[in-house]
């Protein structure tokens, strides 16, 4: 970081996926092996049988349930509750009520498609000329804004929002995003994540590229076939490193260094030579001011796409000469959760850093033809420093995330 | 926040003749049907054959504008590229969904997949102008346009080295937008022709609009006529948080209400929406004030014409006594925000204040 | 066939919105994807999609498009090889 600016600490963290709900059910998930991935259950597709999923295991009377909501309240769109099942999971070590006085809090959230899974199956009578106030009132749920302003409204918020959509990456931003307002004094504590559900429209949208696989994804193997589909919110609470020593804050990692780079070479694929991805990664290392040997694990974006793996594992290779640090992919255990996957990848890397273990990368059998080297298989202790998380988004939207021991 | 953002290039395609300057508002294009649609430019000038074919008519028109953001400014790759917009490429979202329905999720289409996704202009505007720096896609109804600027206040101020920021947003209106809202009564019922939207209290709603907007922005003051200085955005707008913040805002830029010269306010018809606006009235009693959304309807990212607006409008000065060095710009959204945008020119000196 | 192969060149020319192109300029050969047409991976996937709505044959697997999608004659070949009518 330049001398100027202070550092930013996490000191608090909160998530559901398909692996459950909190930081000790994940860490215990990874250990053991246990991915969450199955046929879905809850959404209903015509595909259930096709493809496996990282579904949230719960249903969505479950979690209304759960947050005190009468089941007759209309108007929740699952990625609203699952985003709110997130932030309670934080809340569950952060004060609501310390929350709530803070006069300068910011909320930064995201999301890919909004409302979609519920509006997906109500559109049809949304543009008929049939005017029924039930159905549709959720129109006003389709943009990625309305999780952000309810989870804000439930908790008794008042913060300055923002709500990111910049696909895969789009919660690896909210943190940046949130950072430099705490830097630039636009905030004083914020709440940064994201979280998405499961819709039809999703899976249907990346079954369209071809690039999703039926089975259980593989990344970095050489006969891989795509990406699993996931479904999750993760929050993290990020404040000035001087305002959460003086309140005795549980600081969990620093937020040593990051960078946001765009490809800028196809709308949906990475630069085939890794370049882009190589960009980003030294941006993230120059940022924090370290060399790449200090980098003792890297959480990879790591889909198990053709051309993601192609262009990562390169770049990995490349950035490192050859001698990388550890690396896996966590996508087998929850899924590519899409706009929360950034957050939930830094908070599984946090984890991972804080308990001295190398998350294993599930499913990996064969190197890759092009590649020198592999993914670290099977959890494994040992000391990690600092971490590296990749997020790398369609549209060419590229960030690295690197957390050192708080 | 105040930082200052000084404008190299403002485009704008909007309902009006806006994106040659020499025709804006000659005359003043009106509609009758409650809805605002935008003026095309010639997008194969600025894209492709090859990529032009799968685009969708907001792509295109993003892009375009974008690019002739760039071309004015001079500026062949800007350093960062950050958007905003509150509904995204809604055309293809409907193309999609409609399709995934009546195909029962057969064989689907990517293109309109990809192009639904709301980051996907500004990754096409990377390529075009090989960018490869920050990027950043804001999503978050009436304040996505202010979020992309307030982003580009702390770029501005994170470097003392000269930074070129593209900044804009976009926003289409399509028939099933209308008529899914017409049915929630956002809109004038039976619709108002635009030039007349201020004179129809009694009728709850306004006019639909669209359009999108591109400022190519500065750190530098060097070569730039008007810069962006001040920037507030209020989340659960009320009359009151309203004219606080202009009163703040006054306060930190050192000015009296009389050094205002114009005032631009988003007055969208509705007459219970204009009660936000009261408070600030009060105040800016003898600035010359004017209204934008009868030109460009109402819409997330209205404020990005607005700001267009305002910078035209101060380029505008054609006379010592039509003196316009100063504009604060105040909108509102339906559905409760509302931002507070100060500009000024930057070819007078301090000391003529 | 040939009328197989002239629908299939209208077909793209439709799908991919090649304006201001016609069959005729579209050689039976030629490959399609690199350098001439100009197409790109999008493109590959419209064109499964073009043979799944309009001739009933799936392609699930990137890499078997590739060599299916080479060419119109590579296109019509697989067509008459695979098409459920066929």
């Amino acid at each position: 970081m330049p001398e100027e600016t202070e550092r930013i600490v996490v000191s608090g963290m909160g998530l559901i996926t398909a692996l459950g709900k909190g930081c000790t059910a994940h860490l215990a998930a990874l250990k053991l092996q246990k991915s969450g991935l199955r046929h879905p259950k809850i959404l209903q597709t015509i595909h259930a049988a096709e493809f496996m999923l990282g579904e949230v295991q719960l249903d969505d009377a479950y979690m209304m349930s759960f947050l005190g909501i009468p089941t007759e309240k209309k108007g929740y769109s699952r990625t609203t509750l699952i985003s709110l099942y997130g932030m309670a999971d934080l809340l569950d070590s952060v004060d609501l009520s310390w929350l709530q006085k803070q006069e300068k809090l910011a909320f930064i959230n995201a999301n890919t498609v909004g409302g979609m899974s519920t509006v997906e199956n109500l559109y049809m009578e949304m543009i008929s000329d049939r005017i029924d106030e039930e159905t549709d009132q959720w129109i006003d749920t389709v943009d990625c804004a309305e999780s952000t302003e309810f989870v804000a409204r439930f908790f008794g918020l008042k913060p300055a929002m923002a709500t990111i959509s910049t696909a895969c990456s789009s919660s690896a931003n909210s943190i940046i995003v949130g950072a430099r307002m705490l830097q630039h004094g636009l905030a004083d504590v914020v709440v940064a994540g994201g979280g998405d559900a499961l819709s039809r429209f999703t899976l249907n949208g990346f079954h369209s590229l071809k690039n999703v696989d039926r089975e259980a994804c593989k990344p970095f193997d050489q006969n891989r076939n795509g990406l699993n589909l996931g479904e999750g919110a993760g929050y993290v609470l990020l404040e000035r490193e001087s305002t959460a020593r003086a309140r005795g804050a549980n600081i969990l990692a620093i937020l040593s260094g990051y960078s946001n780079h765009n490809d800028a070479y196809h709308p949906t694929a990475p630069s085939p030579d890794g370049s882009g991805a190589v960009r980003t990664m030294l941006g993230a290392l120059e940022h924090a001011g370290l060399p790449p040997e200090s980098i003792h694990y890297i959480n990879a974006h790591g889909t198990a796409t053709l051309n993601n793996d192609h262009a990562e594992g390169l770049a990995i290779q490349q950035l490192w000469d050859g001698n990388p640090p550890a690396f896996s992919s966590t996508k087998p255990f929850t899924g590519h959760t899409l706009a929360a996957a950034g957050v939930v990848e830094a908070i599984l890397s946090i984890v991972a850093m804080n308990e001295g273990m190398i998350p294993p990368n599930l499913n990996w059998t064969t190197k890759m033809e092009e590649l020198e080297v592999a993914p670290s298989t099977l959890p494994k202790e040992q000391n990690i420093d600092h971490v590296m998380s990749n997020s790398f988004g369609f549209g060419g939207n590229n960030v690295s995330l690197i957390f050192s021991k708080a | 926040m105040k930082q200052p953002l000084y404008i190299k290039a403002a485009v704008a395609i909007s309902p009006q003749e806006s994106f040659e300057d020499s025709k804006f508002l000659k005359p003043i294009i009106t509609s009758n049907n409650g809805k605002l649609f935008a003026i095309d430019a010639a997008y194969q000038q600025y894209i492709s054959p090859v990529a032009i074919r799968r685009m969708s008519r907001i792509m295109k028109m993003t892009i375009s504008c974008a690019m002739e953001a760039l071309k004015r400014a001079t500026v062949a790759t800007p350093d960062a590229i950050i958007t905003g917009t509150g509904r995204g490429g809604v055309t293809d979202m409907e193309h999609f969904v409609k399709d995934m329905i009546r195909l029962e999720e057969g064989a689907m289409n990517p293109t309109a997949f990809i192009q639904s996704t709301y980051n996907s202009p500004n990754g096409w505007i990377a390529m075009q102008s090989k960018c490869t720096g920050y990027n950043q896609t804001y999503v978050h109804r009436g304040s996505s346009f202010e979020l992309a600027l307030q982003d580009a206040q702390m770029l501005a101020a994170e470097t003392k080295n000269p930074i070129n920021i593209l900044v804009g947003c976009f926003d289409e209106l399509t028939e099933d937008y209308y008529h899914i809202r017409r049915k929630r009564g956002y809109w004038k019922n039976p619709a108002v022709a635009s030039d007349q939207l201020y004179k129809h209290p009694e009728l709850k709603g306004t006019i639909a609009g669209e359009g999108t907007t591109f400022f190519v922005l500065s750190n530098q003051k060097e070569g730039t006529f008007c810069e962006i200085s001040n920037l507030k955005i209020v989340y659960r707008a009320t009359a009151e948080i309203i004219a606080n913040a202009l009163q703040e805002l006054l306060s930190e830029e050192n000015l009296r209400v009389e050094d205002i010269d114009i005032a631009l306010v988003g007055e969208n018809g509705d007459s219970t929406q204009a009660l936000l606006y009261e408070g600030v009235s009060a105040t800016l009693e003898g600035v010359p004030t004017l209204r934008f959304k009868h030109l460009c309807g109402e819409f997330d990212t209205a404020s990005g014409f607005a700001t267009w607006y305002a910078a035209y409008l101060l380029a505008e000065e054609k006379s010592p006594a039509l003196r316009r060095r100063n504009l604060v710009l105040i909108n509102h959204y339906i559905l409760g925000s509302a931002s507070l945008i100060f500009l000024k020119k930057t070819s007078f000196l301090e000391a003529t204040f | 066939m040939d009328d197989l192969k002239l629908s299939l060149k209208q077909q793209i020319i439709d799908s991919l919105n090649l304006q201001g192109m016609k069959p005729e300029d579209i050689e039976d050969d030629a490959p399609l994807f690199g350098e001439g047409l100009g197409l790109d991976s999008i493109d590959s996937l419209e064109l499964m999609v073009l043979l799944e709505r309009n001739y009933g044959i799936k392609i699930e697997d990137a890499r078997e498009g590739r060599k299916v999608l080479n060419s119109v004659q590579t296109m019509a070949d697989y067509i008459k090889e695979h098409s459920p009518n066929g």
